[in-house]
């Protein structure tokens, strides 16, 4: 990179890769390696710094005079681990090909281009699961049946309000509020010899399971703040679909427990 | 009784490989990676099935869990180059079925009925119910979660170069 506007670029170009990254669920290890492997293929040094919410990368040419900082806000991409193995390939590709800038940012692009499993895929793979979860917790076929049905209306739900861009912590109280409500029927109706279990497994599905591990990922890494933060929204999201499950039990009149 | 157990093992991997191909599609999982996924959650979730049989040792649920997620770690990075992706791609959707949900809603459960109860006989033992759901469940996820990630620490070059 040779002047002021390249090494802008460049900083531009792995702060978007990073954010990115970070979005999508990335570890901040891999946020790390990534980006510096790619920067090194590129000619520049570079220096990144993950927070919670945006992400900081300087990259620097040889000479120390043309350098270029770059802040980006953490993109809204929500988890998305086929984005995350793509750009991780990305910066093999750029790093083992020499892939030279200007395709490595059209390759990037395309990537972002890349469309989510499809809405029913999800839908209906999700409730079977949670009715074999149901299963693993020891529960019977009746009860596999109401987890199937409440987790399709309630992960639907939940589907149709973050298409209307509702705050993601109302979609989930509201999600986990109609699962439980809908499998409490299973204990008002008597149906089946283990209702308890389907009402405890029928909100499993939201339970945000990949900031949980990635927050261990980010400690181990000494990547505190990140770690703190990812936790932190995870407690936020379990105690929002417990509101919902106790908020479901408590209108349709259940004994607590 | 040989037979039995060899239906329970089959029946606990399949439920689990199930959850985790249905889990991996939530996170937009590649298509290429489910049956990595849900034959890594089968042997991790048979593992801890059948270390925690009391006619095999009948191990703790905590330890159980830890080294089931363990060989889930070691098999995602084993797996993960194969498949191209992170190995974190695989060992999330594996490591879901052995949630410990029911300790958790017992948590909940108790901590309600605490509430509700004030009568210090009561409270006192649903205080005691809080605490041992509240700790197992803590626990089992905790090793869980570190379990699986000591692999990817200790295998690192392998582990980062899945995608190469």
């Amino acid at each position: 990179m040779t002047n002021n506007t390249d090494i802008h670029e460049v900083a531009s170009f792995l702060a978007d890769y990073a954010s990115h990254l970070l979005g999508c669920g990335a570890t901040c290890i891999r946020i790390e390696k990534n980006t510096h492997r790619m920067a090194e293929a590129f000619g520049v040094e570079s220096d990144i710094s993950i927070m919670p919410t945006h992400i900081y990368v300087t990259a620097c040419g040889k000479d120390a005079s043309h350098n270029g900082v770059a802040i980006r806000k953490t993109a809204s991409c929500g988890i998305n681990f086929n984005l995350n193995a793509r750009l991780s390939r990305l910066s093999w590709e750029v790093a083992d090909n020499r892939l030279d800038f200007a395709t490595a940012v059209k390759r990037f692009n395309k990537i972002l281009e890349t469309k989510p499993t499809g809405k029913w895929e999800v839908l209906f793979l999700t409730s079977f699961a949670n009715a074999a979860f149901c299963r693993l917790f020891g529960g019977d076929p009746s009860a596999m049946l109401i987890v199937f049905i409440s987790t399709l209306a309630g992960y639907r739900l939940k589907q149709i309000m973050l298409s209307d861009r509702r705050d993601v912590r109302l979609v989930f109280l509201c999600a986990s509020f109609f699962s439980a409500a809908l499998s409490a029927g299973g204990q008002l109706f008597g149906i089946g010899s283990t209702p308890e279990i389907a009402l405890g497994t029928s909100v499993l599905y939201l339970i945000p399971g990949v900031p949980y591990i990635n927050a261990v990922s980010d400690i181990i890494y000494k990547h505190y703040l990140c770690a703190f933060s990812r936790f932190a929204d995870a407690a936020v999201l379990t105690a929002c679909l417990t509101v919902g499950l106790c908020t479901g039990m408590l209108i349709l009149g259940l004994k607590w427990f | 009784m040989c037979n039995d157990l060899l239906v329970n093992i089959f029946e606990d991997g399949l439920f689990a490989a199930i959850a985790a191909i249905g889990f991996s599609s939530i996170s937009n999982t590649p298509r290429r990676a489910y049956l990595t996924c849900a034959l890594i959650a089968a042997a991790g979730h048979s593992i801890r099935y059948v270390i925690s049989l009391p006619d095999f040792g009948g191990m703790n649920i905590i330890i159980s869990s830890t080294l089931a997620a363990f060989a889930i770690g070691i098999l995602a990075v084993l797996f993960a180059s194969r498949i191209k992706c992170p190995a974190e791609v695989c060992f999330f959707p594996a490591l879901l079925p052995m949630i410990p949900g029911m300790y958790a809603y017992r948590t909940v459960e108790a901590l309600i009925s605490c509430l509700c109860n004030t009568q210090e006989e009561t409270f006192r033992h649903y205080f005691y119910l809080l605490a041992y759901n509240g700790l197992t469940c803590t626990f089992i996820v905790l090793g869980m979660v570190v379990g699986a990630t000591i692999p990817v620490f200790m295998f690192k070059k392998l582990s980062f170069t899945a995608t190469r």
